[in-house]
């Protein structure tokens, strides 16, 4: 009988804290459907016409391509330098790899204001300067850390047992990585490369400073948009961000399982 | 049929990775002669700038002005880090940064010569940014109420005080994460109720009185929710932003101007040393009175080019800014810090 009261609670705790976690997120929803031309809740009636306006405002379809850009490409990057940086540094002995390690991480350590302003001076005195070039260097940055602790933490897990077992039977260094490596950590690398994309693609406090008439990405123009301006759009574009989120996760884990990917992380 | 999804959809990431990437080039070999980069905030803003100043400008040089959206933080930021090849060629600043791109000579001296709508401009408001730019554009923060529910609102910030300490209303006023706070809210109160920049004791002590009839906003749109959800009935915000709630449907809004003037918080323009010369024609498009017209009619904000004459709507909307207080942003910038963190420990919110 206490035992039944401990499962009633528990359940009703879960259920109160999906409820907090949830509901803002709900209201915005909501209100993204709204007939009124300001932010109100409740809602006075039922309207589209929030979700047509972020097609007819052509800075919001500009920097979502931007995003859409930067983010690929950032996590491209990562992946091209994190996964050999993870195989090698993963099964090397001495502190020096925990040093490079470390290294390669710090920037999850750091502000991302400060990555962005510092990294807008630097970048400038190079002479790349504001340009899509330096917002992606940056970007890449900041994305890299989250695939390479994905892929080290899948990598450490693999016993080298099965690579020595491959070049035992003949398979030469990138044979081994093709047919046995490369699928026992493809989960680390799906997770890393999720994280990395949606780390980009959501980032503000750098893409701020690389912003420009051509560079400016998404989070950035929906800053600038929802300090002067009072309409539901912000919150279209909110559900339509959210929908993808959705969409993305529930394709990710028809191809690779979230159970795995978050085994992974 | 999972191998097959995996690899369709391993191949069309890359297919569609490597095409967005190709995006780069084209971006690389952007910079063109003939070609500007100026400086907007976003929405309707942006579509003002569009309308008032980039299409005349473009319609007159036959060159192209590329608009950058962002804040004013950011465009000063850019422009520091590359003073030498500035990334904008027109600078839409709040005063107090504008004070800070002049005193860093970041940005080029206003003279007629180089803008003949200048001398249309009054004098105070150029000199306000030391000559190096001017204002354009400005707003009032004043009194926002809500009228089903306000019937008599307070005229002055005095009044305002007394009547929401006493608990006649609930006030939404802004917080101390809103960049604007000390100028809009500390120095303003504190000036209309004796004090000053010197002196922001009354502002305080005003505070103090009204502390259990308040509630702080952290952003335009909080102090909005705040007024329509009945949270609050009244509260310090700004002119042009109550009269664009009121003609998106909200008409129980109004404003106040208080007797004791509210603050002016102007928009100036100015140009980086070292920008593209096409800059200046752009800069006297934005100074001209029939451009300003339009641009006031878009947004609801006064602007500031003796020539311009309001419409009928917008007439009673607009306070002049000669009935406003002009904020020595000069003499609040030292003490700037000291008011935030008196704010933290008394207020706390």
């Amino acid at each position: 009988m206490r035992r039944d009261w401990i499962n009633i609670a528990l359940a009703a705790f879960v259920v109160l804290f999906f409820i907090f976690m949830l509901a803002p997120i709900l209201v915005v929803v909501v209100v993204s459907f709204t007939a009124a031309g300001y932010v109100a809740f409740p809602i006075p009636g039922w309207s589209l016409k929030w979700f047509g306006n972020i097609f007819a405002y052509q800075p919001f379809i500009d920097a979502l391509l931007v995003s859409f850009q930067v983010a690929i490409g950032a996590t491209l990057l990562s992946c091209a330098i994190g996964i050999p940086a993870c195989l090698f540094l993963a099964r090397a002995r001495g502190a020096w790899a925990g040093a490079i390690m470390t290294f390669l991480l710090s920037p999850l350590s750091m502000p991302m204001i400060v990555i962005g302003f510092a990294s807008l001076f630097f970048l400038s005195w190079l002479g790349i300067g504001i340009s899509f070039t330096a917002l992606l260097i940056t970007h890449t940055v900041v994305c890299l850390p989250y695939v390479i602790r994905t892929v080290a933490g899948v990598y450490a897990g693999v016993p080298r047992s099965y690579e020595e077992a491959a070049a035992i039977l003949g398979a030469n260094p990138a044979k081994v990585f093709w047919h046995v490596t490369l699928p026992l950590i493809r989960p680390g690398i799906m997770a890393g490369s999720l994280f990395s994309f949606l780390t980009s693609f959501d980032n503000l406090p750098i893409s701020y400073f690389f912003g420009s008439s051509s560079t400016n990405t998404l989070p950035v123009v929906m800053l600038s948009y929802l300090e002067h301006q009072f309409d539901p759009t912000i919150a279209a574009l909110s559900t339509l961000q959210l929908a993808m989120a959705v969409v993305a996760l529930i394709v990710v884990d028809r191809i690779y399982g979230i159970d795995k990917m978050t085994v992974a992380g | 049929m999972t191998t097959i999804m995996r690899r369709t959809f391993l191949g069309g990431s890359a297919m569609l990775g490597a095409g967005l990437l190709t995006g780069i080039g084209p971006r690389l070999a952007n910079a063109q002669t003939g070609e500007i980069t100026v400086t907007a905030f976003g929405g309707v803003w942006e579509e003002a700038v569009r309308k008032c100043f980039v299409a005349p400008f473009e319609a007159k040089t036959k060159a192209k002005a590329n608009v950058s959206l962002g804040g004013p933080p950011q465009w000063l930021a850019q422009v520091e880090a590359e003073p030498a090849k500035p990334p904008v060629d027109v600078l839409i600043m709040t005063p107090d940064l504008a004070l800070t791109a002049a005193k860093a000579d970041l940005v080029d001296d206003f003279t007629v010569e180089k803008l003949p709508n200048l001398a249309k401009i009054p004098q105070q408001l150029t000199d306000s940014v030391k000559g190096k730019g001017t204002l354009f554009d400005y707003g009032v923060s004043g009194i926002t109420y809500n009228k089903d529910r306000v019937k008599n609102p307070p005229k002055s910030f005095a009044e305002f005080v007394d009547r929401v300490a006493s608990g006649e209303f609930v006030a939404s006023v802004p917080s101390i994460s809103y960049a604007v706070t000390p100028i809009m809210l500390i120095w303003s109160m504190a000036q209309a109720l004796g004090g000053g920049a010197n002196n922001v004791d009354p502002f305080f002590k005003a505070m103090e009185k009204m502390k259990d009839n308040l509630v702080f906003w952290a952003g335009p749109n909080d102090f909005f929710n705040h007024l329509s959800s009945g949270e609050a009935d009244i509260g310090i915000y700004f002119d042009g932003r109550t009269w664009n709630h009121f003609d998106s449907g909200a008409t129980w809004i109004d404003f106040i101007n208080p007797a004791e003037g509210g603050a002016l918080n102007g928009v100036a323009v100015q140009k980086p040393k070292n920008a593209n010369p096409l800059a200046w024609q752009y800069i006297n498009e934005v100074l001209d009175a029939k451009n300003q017209e339009q641009f006031a009619e878009i947004m609801n904000y006064g602007v500031t080019n003796v020539d311009v004459v309001y419409s009928d709507k917008l007439k009673p909307r607009i306070t002049p800014w000669q009935q406003t207080q002009f904020p020595p942003y000069e003499e609040i910038a030292p003490v700037r810090n000291e008011w935030v963190d008196r704010w933290n420990r008394e207020i706390g919110r």
